[in-house]
């Protein structure tokens, strides 16, 4: 490679990191912590079991940090991001008499749809009482339509004419054939576009079920 | 100008090329929380436990902050922000009296990329901190 290529190369990479930070979604983590609740009574073991529950409430599996520590956290999976977006901890110490608790909260933000404090709020109520605001649900998948769905072409289709021809149309609107060959579908109301070889215009069955036109007729399994 | 220009169309392909590589292999960043060590002192203050977790989470962290007031115990120290949005590494520090001394318990967050240290790593080091003060 030349000098002056390199130096091209160089310019052109160092361009485009520059411009790849206001591609990334800006993202931090919010903690809430100041949560203490004192008991007067009750033992070491009774905490543990309330702290377990009471996190459970709101974050799946909480785990003990060794057992019989009272240590206990539970981490909240976002399944559209594929990694945890919130965690808590509760931490039990016995006191001579009864036992002290602590609550602590951290979330992944904007990733996470409920903040800490709210989190760690409901938490300490579930432990020791008080008022409860319902969380902000986690995001899900968006699910694959079933059946033959009017609003979407998702699925697979059998040409009438060749039943060896299928369309495995997605969500995403792209589509594939048998032979691998793709493409991408459209639909609005009940006009079907397909750019599959060219650009063609079908209609969708009432009941979903089919399409018709330019030449082509498919029906869907479902 | 003809014969430069296809030189420079592959200079610029192989240099966004290069710069893809450089950020496609980053993985998702992902929330890392710990639950850090708990310590009993016997036999001192909690205004001592105040001191030493404020001198923690600023030597560490650069920020702290006492949730309630200086005396609560309750410490919450974060990293200046490496985002527009905010930090990316959180922790606290959690002092409670008890008997003739207290105990101290820290839990740590962080966001891994891009923070470098996991909320472990975070943890150990405000532990030293706390008792080298």
């Amino acid at each position: 490679m030349s000098l002056r290529r390199g130096v091209r190369v160089a310019g052109a990479t160092l361009l485009f990191l520059s411009l790849v930070p206001a591609m990334v979604v800006l993202a931090r983590v919010e903690m809430s912590a100041g949560i203490r609740y004192v008991s007067a009574t009750g033992t070491a073991d009774e905490c543990s079991a309330k702290a377990k529950a009471s996190l459970e409430a709101y974050l799946p599996g909480a785990t003990e940090s060794s057992p019989g520590s009272g240590e206990w956290m539970a981490l909240g999976q976002n399944v559209v991001t594929g990694a945890p977006s919130s965690a808590a901890t509760v931490r039990c110490y016995p006191l001579p008499k009864g036992y002290v608790a602590t609550f602590i909260c951290a979330v992944q933000l904007p990733a996470n749809p409920f903040g800490a404090g709210p989190l760690c709020l409901d938490i300490a109520h579930k432990f020791y009482g008080g008022a409860i605001t319902p969380l902000a649900a986690m995001p899900t998948p968006t699910p694959v339509p079933s059946g033959c769905a009017t609003t979407s072409l998702v699925g697979t289709w059998v040409s009438d004419a060749d039943p060896k021809l299928t369309l495995t149309m997605d969500l995403a609107g792209g589509l594939t054939d048998s032979d691998g060959v793709s493409g991408n579908w459209n639909l609005d109301g009940t006009s079907a576009t397909l750019t599959y070889y060219g650009t063609h215009t079908l209609t969708l069955s009432a009941d979903g079920k089919h399409i018709r036109g330019s030449g082509y007729n498919f029906t869907r399994k479902c | 100008m003809i014969k430069t220009l296809p030189y420079r169309i592959v200079s610029l392909a192989a240099g966004f090329g290069l710069a893809l590589s450089c950020t496609a292999a980053k993985a998702p960043a992902a929330l890392d929380m710990f639950v850090g060590a708990k310590k009993v002192v016997e036999n001192q203050p909690v205004s001592a436990c105040n001191a030493a977790a404020k001198s923690a989470l600023d030597g560490v962290l650069q920020n702290s902050l006492a949730l309630g007031g200086s005396t609560s115990g309750e410490w919450e120290g974060y990293a200046p922000a490496v985002t527009a949005d905010g930090t990316t590494a959180v922790a606290s520090i959690h002092c409670f009296p008890v008997g003739t001394g207290y105990v101290v318990e820290f839990t740590c967050a962080a966001q891994v990329p891009p923070n470098a240290d996991s909320a472990s790593a975070l943890c150990a080091k405000l532990s030293a901190a706390f008792d080298a003060k």
